[in-house]
């Protein structure tokens, strides 16, 4: 009598998407504060492990930009024998302007040449005596785009801009363009060589602590398997624990790297001596903050999904 | 509810733990399945809620082949199956609520009806004051009604108990057997592995006897 009593069906709520989503949720958050010091040992491996990463990026986005700075010394610079008509001056502009590569372009007057050349040589005046300004040529000072500063992309704009008539010389200090080129792109290859062992370094150590953490449950997942549980029904709070757990690990990063940074910068002046405001330091721009957010959750998750399967075979 | 057909079940390197059972249990019936360890009483009763498959012959519980039946459909069977096992399998961060709880979480219940029919179970055996101590906190006898009362807390078509009485004293055998009497009698489907001769000779239902993986005796009432 008691079993058609109670066997009558009652108000299930796991049904729907919705329904089964607020069970998983309220099960993971109920899951890690019943393993709280599981949970803490994990989000601080967590933790530990994207600070490692976060710590290379801000660096080698500073560095970067240091190195971007140099760049704009990457210049190219057109000689013509005879001052130019203002007719002139604009048609060549225009001309060099549609160039693929460039940048800004100034006009750099005899009159201008010698004076930059006294302003070079002050204090030195006397070796300057009976120097006119027919002396020096005037000159057109071309600034490159970014992506067009290294060596190769240097000496095809130069084949480029020697081809028109007008101009009789042109200068780039090959030499320094062709070492900034080498040192970028050593910077980044190892850059790129640091980073693929750091993330992979991460990867190994967030999910062999995840391994460990399901390993310590389990028999709550055998258990769950025993009663009826479905695949999915095991899987997803643990799952979701996962993203929890990657998404506080994220958070507890940035916030202790922000704390680094700034306070670094607070203090750089008194025990540094230097200003960091004048060395052009900055912090990681929005889309890295939301790579490392994102790329915690997504390490708690892979992680989770790959320790389950070692565990539920039925 | 219960047919082995010609059952053969062979463990790595060639440990035989069956050795081609045959048995029928219908529905509602309580059977005791008796045996020296190593006779194959657990092997058994793991056939029966799919935690292992047969090497050979066919395993059909509640209308299901356990041989074809497919791993998705495995969780569906088990709802229908209350498993007492000899390490209670007690989950020990979790109250006694919580773990009871389980069997009908996963059937999808509300939080009020679990509250209620677990209540009402653990008053059945026994525990209601415990319900929000974790086990450990509890005595082996307690241990044990708080596994029984999550293996029927779902009101299964089976109930299957491993060894459910080792180690407890008489008067916790006795209302163990008892809580097994009253599921029967609403229609549960009981099989108890068991080498306590003392409790199979107190029931008067039905023995099965296991010998080296073989039924050697079957009746209905134990010599």
């Amino acid at each position: 009598m008691s079993r058609n009593k109670s066997s009558k069906r009652p108000k299930l709520v796991h049904e729907g998407f919705l329904g089964r989503l607020n069970y998983f949720i309220v099960r993971a958050i109920l899951n890690i504060r019943q393993n709280i010091f599981v949970n803490v040992l994990t989000i601080g491996t967590i933790t530990l492990a994207l600070l490692i990463i976060s710590f290379f990026l801000l660096l080698f986005i500073n560095l970067e930009g240091l190195a971007d700075n140099w760049s704009t010394r990457v210049q190219v610079t057109a000689y013509f024998d005879q001052e130019l008509a203002p007719q002139e001056l604009s048609t060549l502009r225009a001309r060099i302007q549609s160039l693929p590569g460039t940048e800004r372009i100034d006009y750099i007057t005899k009159e201008e040449a010698v004076k930059r050349f006294r302003a070079r040589l002050k204090g030195q005046e006397s070796l300057l005596e009976g120097v006119t300004p027919d002396v020096l040529p005037a000159s057109i000072e071309i600034s490159l785009h970014r992506q067009s500063r290294d060596n190769l992309a240097v000496e095809a704009y130069v084949t480029l801009l020697k081809k028109i008539p007008a101009i009789k010389e042109v200068q780039y200090g090959e030499e320094w363009v062709k070492r900034f080129t080498t040192f970028m792109n050593f910077m980044r290859l190892v850059g790129a060589l640091l980073g693929g062992f750091l993330v992979l370094a991460v990867v190994f150590i967030v999910s062999n602590t995840i391994k460990l953490t399901i390993y310590s449950r389990k028999d709550e997942l055998e258990l769950l398997g025993l009663v009826g549980a479905t695949k999915l029904f095991i899987k997803a709070p643990f799952l979701l624990e996962g993203i929890i757990q990657g998404a506080a690990g994220a958070l507890l990063t940035l916030v202790i790297l922000m704390a680094s940074y700034f306070g670094f910068l607070h203090n750089a002046g008194n025990f540094l001596s230097f200003k960091p405001s004048d060395a052009g330091l900055s912090f990681l721009p929005a889309e890295y903050i939301a790579g490392i957010f994102f790329g915690g959750m997504l390490l708690g998750f892979l992680g989770s999904l790959t320790s389950l399967k070692r565990f539920i075979n039925f | 509810m219960i047919q082995l057909h010609n059952v053969f079940m062979t463990y790595q390197r060639d440990a035989t733990a069956l050795n081609g059972v045959t048995l029928t249990v219908p529905r509602g019936e309580f059977v005791f399945l008796t045996g020296i360890s190593g006779a194959g009483k657990s092997t058994l009763l793991r056939l029966l809620y799919a935690a292992l498959k047969p090497t050979r012959g066919q395993v059909v519980v509640d209308g299901q082949n356990i041989t074809r039946l497919a791993s998705a459909q495995i969780p569906y069977l088990r709802r229908a199956i209350g498993v007492v096992f000899q390490d209670f399998k007690l989950l020990p961060n979790r109250t006694v609520l919580e773990n009871v709880a389980i069997s009908l979480e996963v059937l999808g219940w509300g939080k009020k009806d679990i509250g209620k029919k677990v209540y009402h179970i653990l008053k059945q055996v026994g525990l209601e004051q415990k319900i929000h101590t974790t086990p450990l906190r509890l005595s082996g006898g307690e241990q044990q009604r708080v596994a029984l009362a999550r293996a029927l807390v779902n009101d299964p078509k089976i109930l299957l108990a491993d060894e459910p009485t080792g180690n407890l004293d008489d008067e916790n055998k006795e209302q163990i057997l008892n809580i097994f009497r009253e599921a029967n009698i609403r229609g549960t489907t009981v099989v108890v592995a068991t080498h306590d001769r003392r409790l199979i000779e107190n029931s008067h239902k039905r023995v099965v006897v296991l010998e080296k993986g073989l039924i050697v005796e079957d009746s209905n009432v134990p010599k």
